[in-house]
């Protein structure tokens, strides 16, 4: 893939990254996709090249529904990257996919980075953002076709155990 | 476990630069230094010193450089890639490496300008540097710095076990009272509750401004040779009752993907490093939990088994951190207010605590004549102290320990 830019970032996929090309490409498609092991059949949230529970390094990508759930976030309210300023705060999410919750083990999931961004792309509200909550895939546009997955509050009732700070008023 | 080499090995020298945020000079420079006075510490000479080790993330002078400055010929060195709680570990690999009959006295140093020259926030144009691997699944969405990188684990800990601000807040207000009796220290004065709560945000909810460490230029070293080499030189010898680390979480850099997220690596460092040393917790009289954070803090003081976990909320703030406390922590002021040195300077600070000289205000502090007075500007020296324990910190998923102690078990 060639360079993207991306808020004044160069993003680097050589053709030889085993690990995340195809994961871009993919998002580049409008599609999310994860790593499943060939053998015992167990999808990995990192799309590293070994299955963590049978060690096999036979592995296909498979695209999963794109909906989830807020596992745990963080609100930056002071970011150290000069292009990323302007959006203060801006909330970071970790998003615990639907598919194989829960398993192999009760504390697995398959646990995705991304911003929660509203319905322009722009950066959720803080008031907005908390644990449980329920979030759908949104691929936002950068260039080229190069798209990066971010993530959209859904109207769906929270799931499981829920949590929110106290925003900052104003 | 095989070969454990509880009281067989010694720290018997340590030293450091000045803790600053200009240090003028390079990791060289400053690195020559720290060994140099861990040399004259321990009454050693660049003879004596046959081994090195160092740590570092691409930002240090490599001990081949250094050697040439202070007259030392290695009979083993390494300088191994790794940040906080490297120190702990190496202390392991130099007893490793005398076991091995490889060297005899190894100097483990850690130099960093991490103020002036490279910042380990990632701040300024290394935050805009071209990326590629697994930073393409984090700097995209702005997620960069060492308090980003744990703030999931902090976050979701906070949500589970209900801990405040206030908590976290309580232990740089600790930190700070220790570090207003430390000449050395980079942040002197001592901060309340308050003022953390009034610090302005870094990440929410888990971090302002206060509950982060000092980016610091210095340099630190460490001496381990033999205890039968130890009782011939200048300090009383500080016995290494127990090392483990660096150990890590299920997942490593992945662990999120595992869980429990809010669980640290403490949890299986802890108990392998009590066993070694053969202490149980109520033996030991201090402590040094990594603080890069307020919140590595109280993580690691839950998943050591110091509380019940969840409990950790109440341990900081019962007084029993605080300098007069029943075991003390961080009685240089850490990385909160001494200044980051990844580790090493709380490895330090037990050593001359266990010594009983501590460079604090006390007129006599290098004889070891203290006057205990703990108010601001006064003492840290605590009170007959035998046992020390350092919790090092890497990440969620990677921690290190060291058991020390003055008397043989």
């Amino acid at each position: 893939m060639p360079n993207y830019n991306y808020r004044g970032i160069t993003l680097s996929i050589p053709d030889n990254d085993s690990e995340y090309k195809g994961y871009f490409e993919a998002a580049g498609e409008g599609r999310l996709v994860v790593k499943k092991c060939s053998d015992c059949g167990l999808l990995r949230g990192e799309p590293g090249p070994g299955c963590p529970w049978c060690t096999s390094i036979n592995w296909e990508w498979q695209q999963v529904s794109g909906k989830g759930t807020i596992y745990s976030y963080q609100v930056v309210a002071h970011t150290v990257i000069p292009s990323f300023r302007d959006l203060t705060p801006f909330a970071i999410v970790l998003v615990e996919l639907d598919e194989q919750r829960g398993e192999p083990d009760e504390f697995d999931g398959l646990r995705i980075t991304g911003n929660l961004v509203d319905a322009d792309f722009n950066m959720e509200k803080e008031e907005n953002v908390g644990i449980g909550k329920r979030v759908e895939v949104a691929f936002q546009p950068v260039e080229d076709g190069f798209m990066l997955p971010q993530w959209r509050l859904i109207d769906e009732p929270d799931q499981g155990f829920t949590w929110s700070h106290e925003a900052p008023e104003g | 476990m095989a070969g454990n080499p509880r009281d067989k090995y010694c720290i018997v020298g340590v030293g450091e630069t000045e803790y600053s945020r200009a240090s003028g000079r390079t990791t060289r420079a400053m690195g020559a230094e720290a060994i140099r006075n861990a040399m004259n510490d321990a009454g050693l000479t660049p003879d004596d010193v046959d081994g090195m080790l160092s740590y570092h993330g691409g930002d240090s002078t490599p001990s081949t450089s250094i050697q040439y400055d202070l007259g030392i010929r290695p009979n083993f060195y390494m300088d191994c890639s790794g940040g906080g709680s490297s120190t702990e570990a190496l202390v392991g690999l130099a007893i490793g490496a005398i076991e091995a009959g490889m060297c005899d006295v190894v100097a483990i140093f850690r130099s960093m300008n991490g103020y002036s020259n490279i910042r380990i926030g990632g701040t300024g144009a290394r935050a805009s540097a071209p990326i590629g691997g697994l930073d393409l699944m984090k700097r995209p969405y702005g997620l960069i710095s060492a308090v980003q990188q744990f703030s999931y684990t902090f976050t979701r800990h906070m949500a589970e076990y209900g801990v405040k601000s206030e908590d976290l807040a309580a232990i740089k207000a600790a930190h700070s009272n220790h570090a207003s009796n430390n000449p050395k220290a980079l942040m002197k004065h001592r901060v309340t509750v308050d003022d953390v709560m009034n610090s302005r945000w870094i990440i929410r909810p888990v971090a302002h401004l206060l509950d982060c460490c000092l980016e610091t230029d210095n340099a630190t070293c460490v001496i381990v040779t033999s205890a039968e080499r130890a009782r011939d030189l200048k300090h009383k010898p500080i016995y290494v009752k127990g090392v483990q680390g660096r150990g890590t979480k299920p997942g490593g850099d992945f662990h999120y993907q595992h869980g429990p997220i809010s669980r640290v690596a403490g949890h299986y460092v802890g108990p392998r490093v009590f066993d070694l040393a053969g202490v149980k917790h109520e033996d030991v009289d201090i402590t040094g939990c990594y603080d890069a954070f307020t919140y590595t803090v109280l993580l690691q003081f839950e998943d050591y088994g110091w509380c019940e976990k969840g409990e950790g909320k109440d341990y900081v703030t019962s007084g029993i951190i605080n300098l007069g406390g029943k075991r003390p922590n961080n009685l240089s002021g850490g990385h909160l207010c001494e200044g980051y040195t990844h580790g090493m300077n709380m490895v330090i600070e037990n050593v001359r605590q266990l010594r009983g000289t501590v460079d604090d205000y006390c007129p006599g502090a290098l004889e070891g004549d203290h006057t205990y007075d703990y108010s601001e500007g006064g003492c840290r020296q605590v009170q007959d102290a035998k046992i020390s324990m350092n919790m090092g910190w890497g990440t969620p998923a990677v921690g290190s320990s060291l058991i020390m102690g003055n008397v043989l078990s």
